[in-house]
């Protein structure tokens, strides 16, 4: 069906708009400073809350109380996955691209990321870790990891 | 006069907090939440555990550049596994924030709130202005490029002439609240000005100049609010909240009565109501009026009835409204001087009327016993009137 003549947006009389904020500038706050130069770094940071060590770093833990920022270590865990065959314009990617949430073992939480490894292997449950961009590329963003790659 | 209305607990505030005020602070939005509500609940010696509801109050989502930002900030604000919701109208935020933590608690819903302020300026780029061009009717104003000092310009001129201020009389405002904030240690903009400065700073829309307009400003402010019971087991000294009010007035801005603001008045009206106040010029000791414009302030007080109709001007000149004052206004050094993220300055008003009630103000602290106080605030289309009155 196509759409009546009435309705197009050349025959309206109508009035442009445009949000007069040319872009938005974050601070990356406390924690964030402090895990961008990690990332720069080579690093990934929790906070420890208690006995629990939490993924990524805050500020504060879950219960208000100022957490400790601690570096934590290999292997990460796949909790759980997808794998992309479409962008979100309907195109078809060239490779499907496996997406996790993965976590430090001994932590609770995660981050998304993307993981490098066949599609026939990848499972829940799979221990994976980060491989970092050469250092001359890191920019503080979460991007400085590449991607995760399966451990053994 | 007798309370109008019946609620199932009285409701109090019993711990305050707040972050400095400034531009461009490193902290999020919610690690600024949760350092207002951190130190809010360590002052009323609580901790999360013990808070029932979570009420956020934060002006449009498009100034910290954050959507769904309620849900955003109750990160930072405790609201994980708790009945949380953001309250939203505009530049009134600040004060409808503890309206809506009273009626969680006077409804018998909750028995603590955490009611928390936030507001990040700074994110948007050049100047958050530029959030407001969608403010504007379409046909009838957005065609001629308005920004939001237009409206108070308009005010203020309107102000001016029917009660013959001058610019010097309202300059008067910003030199008293800027003076006031030299005492506020989380205050951004204080200082030791004169009217001359204001007069002879920037004129940006006539007649509004530089100084005086309130600055753009990151920070967020915290309060607990209890119920009459759990109010008196944590503190000797709660401070009530003893009427709130709120009312929406013409969106037309230009069809108001642009010298008087009525939606304050009756929101007002409403508050007093509720507190038994029938007298407030006489009955209330100390006041927050919002003032992110020094004409504002004078607005506000005559709204709030402090003062007849083009009689604050007069007032202030003879030193009324001073601390020292027979009715401060704006003790903490208001909007103009601590500054002004948008809805954490209103939270901020409250919380200072808090200390002020409990004479825990310090170098603030007005010469004058208190036992009354009001606070209200002003936003979304230039049209809501928030009011809380608190009292010992």
């Amino acid at each position: 069906m196509s759409v009546p003549k009435k309705f197009r947006l050349e025959d309206t009389i109508h009035v442009k708009g445009k949000i007069e904020v040319e872009k938005y500038v974050y601070t990356p706050g406390v924690a964030g400073l402090k895990l961008a130069e990690a990332l720069i770094d080579g690093r990934m940071l929790g906070i420890r809350c208690g006995d629990k060590i939490l993924v990524p770093a805050k500020l504060y833990c879950p219960d208000f109380t100022q957490g400790e920022i601690v570096e934590v270590k290999d292997p990460w865990i796949v909790e759980a996955y997808t794998v992309i065959y479409e962008d979100m314009y309907g195109r078809r990617l060239e490779k499907p691209q496996i997406i996790a949430l993965v976590r430090p073992e001994n932590s609770l939480g995660g981050i998304i990321h993307y993981v490098k490894t066949d599609i026939e292997k990848i499972r829940l449950g799979l221990r994976v870790k980060p491989v970092f961009k050469p250092r001359e590329e890191r920019r503080g963003l979460i991007t400085d990891i590449e991607y995760f790659e399966q451990l053994e | 006069m007798r309370p109008n209305i019946y609620v199932k607990d009285k409701v109090a505030i019993v711990g305050a907090g707040l972050t400095l005020f400034r531009r461009r602070l490193l902290e999020t939005p919610r690690e600024l939440a949760w350092e207002a509500s951190k130190q809010a609940l360590d002052s009323a010696g609580l901790t999360l555990k013990d808070i029932d509801c979570i009420v956020i109050g934060s002006a449009p989502d498009a100034f910290d550049g954050v959507h769904f930002k309620g849900e955003y900030l109750a990160d930072g604000s405790g609201g994980f596994g708790k009945p949380t919701v953001r309250v939203f109208v505009g530049g009134g935020t600040g004060v409808m924030t503890p309206i809506a933590a009273w009626w969680h608690v006077a409804s018998g819903l909750c028995k603590t709130v955490l009611a928390v302020g936030e507001e990040k300026m700074s994110h948007a780029y050049p100047h958050p202005q530029g959030v407001f061009a969608y403010i504007w009717d379409p046909i009838l104003e957005r065609p001629l490029r308005p920004n939001l000092i237009w409206i108070f310009a308009l005010e203020m001129a309107r102000y001016m002439h029917v009660c013959k201020a001058s610019k010097e009389d309202i300059a008067l405002v910003s030199v008293k609240n800027k003076r006031n904030a030299l005492d506020h240690p989380a205050a951004q903009a204080a200082a030791n000005i004169t009217v001359d400065d204001v007069l002879k700073s920037e004129v940006l829309v006539w007649p509004v100049q530089l100084l005086d307009i309130s600055p753009v400003s990151d920070g967020a402010v915290a309060l607990v609010v209890a119920s009459e019971k759990i109010a008196r087991r944590v503190t000797d000294t709660p401070v009530w909240i003893d009427g709130v009010g709120f009312t929406l007035d013409n969106t037309h801005w230009y069809n108001r009565d642009l010298s008087y603001p009525r939606y304050l008045e009756y929101a007002a009206r409403m508050a007093y109501k509720m507190a038994g106040i029938e007298r407030p010029w006489k009955e209330i000791d100390v006041a927050e009026p919002y003032d992110p414009f020094d004409y504002k302030e004078l607005h506000h007080i005559e709204g709030l009835m402090l003062a007849r109709r083009c009689e604050a001007p007069k007032l202030l000149k003879e030193g009324y409204f001073d601390r020292s004052g027979e009715l401060p206004t704006s003790p903490s050094g208001g909007l103009l001087g601590v500054g002004n993220p948008i809805a954490a300055a209103g939270v901020m008003k409250v919380a200072e009327l808090f200390w002020q009630l409990r004479y825990e103000a310090g170098a603030r602290q007005v010469k004058k016993p208190v036992h009354k106080a009001v606070a209200n605030a002003w936003g979304d289309l230039m049209q809501v009137g928030t009011v809380i009155v608190l009292s010992t």
